[in-house]
């Protein structure tokens, strides 16, 4: 049985897009099991009570598709997905609030999973837009070269290192970067590029079009600080020079450290940042912070409440770097 | 004077008596109360390790010791006794092995089964043991008594 929680991030499109959005999740031949919408407006309304509104949570009764509307903290759209992410379910499938999913869509993607798969992507089209996709890999090492692979018609699966917009995902297996910008320029192409460095596929896959319906009110374009783009690519692109490198960041105590140094040797690769070089060399945390943003991913302890660990804490070690 | 070295190379007990200090300046759950009681029954030399501010419990307390200083001293001692602290790890790193006096932390993550691990029962371990400890309070109640402590240093460290 699915355990699907269907997760929106908004801000500025409460009478725009978001009604679209939430529309076409509910005319879904398969339904989430719920659905988050986690409210990033500057000015937030409460809009439960709105006419339009309450009947659509009122057909989410009926559907029998749970609800919750989060205020949010205004971090940007990767902090929610964060939440998300960690809310316990099995699947988080993810849609922009000005994207419009075709009623096959979840049905579809969902169809593609099994415990080899991470994320599942459809189409994400933006008429008139229609570049040739044919010879597109889905590599990293292609993003700047050809048109990402989802921007056109899908006529059979393919795997690909790296996802965009909106799709379905394994949840609870790899974290949202949190250390981006308020714009999280490149968060989901880092996410799902995270999955495919754990091990799991990253499909597209036909059959499961959205209609990206680019509005230029609103979402991460309502912010215009181009210094806050800038740095999200910076670190989009640390992040890539280092894809032939394990990271490990010890961002924790010297006893940890110890711990930590009986599992280095079985790490290939690692490339170390550390709190205490005495014991475990390498380089400084502030030199993590800087190049790859947030290094809440490489928290053991974070990890080992995420995992309910009770397994040592060398295991721990084990589990996420090995 | 060999002679005299030879003996308290045999016979020195290192302890490592505090866990990191909380930032709230509660006590921090996992430091033994009973350290006094426990020094009092131990009838040979005793150094303490820690750092600046922490309460001294013998006339040879050493502080701030570097890993190397703390090598040295680990390899010359008979054992050591520590709360869930750097020490447990240190020394079992070393492979000189010692006594860990648990409360509410669990032995079977942070902990090393070479090390003689002393709790008093499961049940007063917190449920989830990767918050922070700012958030449990100090219950002298969870620990070993003394006593045990020092029947169980002689039986594996004789």
């Amino acid at each position: 049985m699915s355990n699907i929680l269907c997760s929106i991030s908004t801000r500025g499109r409460y009478d725009t897009t978001l009604p679209l959005a939430l529309q076409a999740i509910l005319n879904q031949t398969k339904l989430p099991n719920k659905l988050i919408i986690f409210d990033d407006n500057d000015e937030p309304r409460d809009v439960r009570g709105e006419l339009f509104y309450d009947y659509f949570f009122k057909i989410c009764d009926i559907k029998g598709v749970k609800w919750e509307w989060v205020y949010a903290e205004k971090k940007g759209q990767h902090h929610n997905h964060e939440k998300a992410n960690m809310a316990g379910f099995e699947w988080v499938w993810r849609i922009d609030d000005d994207c419009i999913p075709e009623p096959n869509v979840l049905e579809n993607l969902y169809l593609y999973t099994n415990v080899n798969v991470g994320a599942v992507g459809g189409a994400i089209l933006t008429p008139p837009i229609n570049p040739d996709t044919s010879k597109c890999t889905g590599k990293i090492e292609n993003i700047d070269s050809e048109p990402n692979i989802q921007w056109s018609e899908i006529k059979k699966a393919k795997e690909v290192e790296h996802l965009h917009c909106s799709f379905l995902y394994r949840a609870g297996v790899h974290d949202y970067n949190l250390g981006l910008s308020r714009v999280a320029h490149r968060e989901e192409t880092l996410f799902t590029y995270g999955l495919y460095l754990k091990g799991y596929k990253s499909l597209v896959v036909p059959h499961a079009t959205s209609w990206h319906l680019k509005n230029p009110q609103g979402g991460i374009r309502a912010e215009t600080n181009k210094d806050m783009y800038h740095r999200d690519e910076l670190i989009f692109r640390n992040i890539l020079a280092y894809k032939n490198k394990k990271i490990v960041v010890l961002n924790c105590g010297m006893g940890d450290h110890i711990v930590f140094s009986h599992v280095l040797p079985e790490i290939k690769n690692a490339e170390v940042f550390t709190c205490f070089p005495e014991i475990v060399a390498g380089r400084s945390i502030s030199e993590a912070i800087s190049l790859f943003g947030g290094i809440d991913e490489w928290s053991i302890y974070k990890k080992m409440a995420q995992w309910k660990w009770t397994d040592s804490l060398e295991n721990a070690f084990r589990k996420m770097y090995i | 004077m060999l002679l005299e070295k030879c003996i308290y190379k045999i016979y020195m007990i290192i302890i490592s008596p505090y866990s990191k200090a909380l930032r709230n300046g509660k006590i921090n759950p996992k430091n033994y109360p009973y350290w006094k009681e426990l020094i009092a029954l131990i009838k040979e030399p005793i150094i303490q390790i820690g750092i600046e501010g922490e309460e001294q419990l013998v006339p040879d307390f050493r502080k701030n010791l570097s890993l190397t200083e703390l090598e040295m001293l680990v390899d010359e001692c008979r054992t050591w006794i520590s709360c869930d602290s750097f020490l447990q790890h240190f020394g079992w790193d070393r492979k000189k092995y010692g006594i860990v006096l648990w409360s509410v932390s669990d032995p079977l993550i942070f902990g090393h089964p070479e090390n003689i691990n002393l709790l008093k029962d499961r049940s007063n371990l917190v449920q989830n043991q990767f918050l922070w400890w700012e958030f449990t309070d100090h219950d002298p109640n969870k620990f070993f008594n003394p006593s045990l402590v020092l029947e169980c240093l002689n039986a594996n460290f004789p």
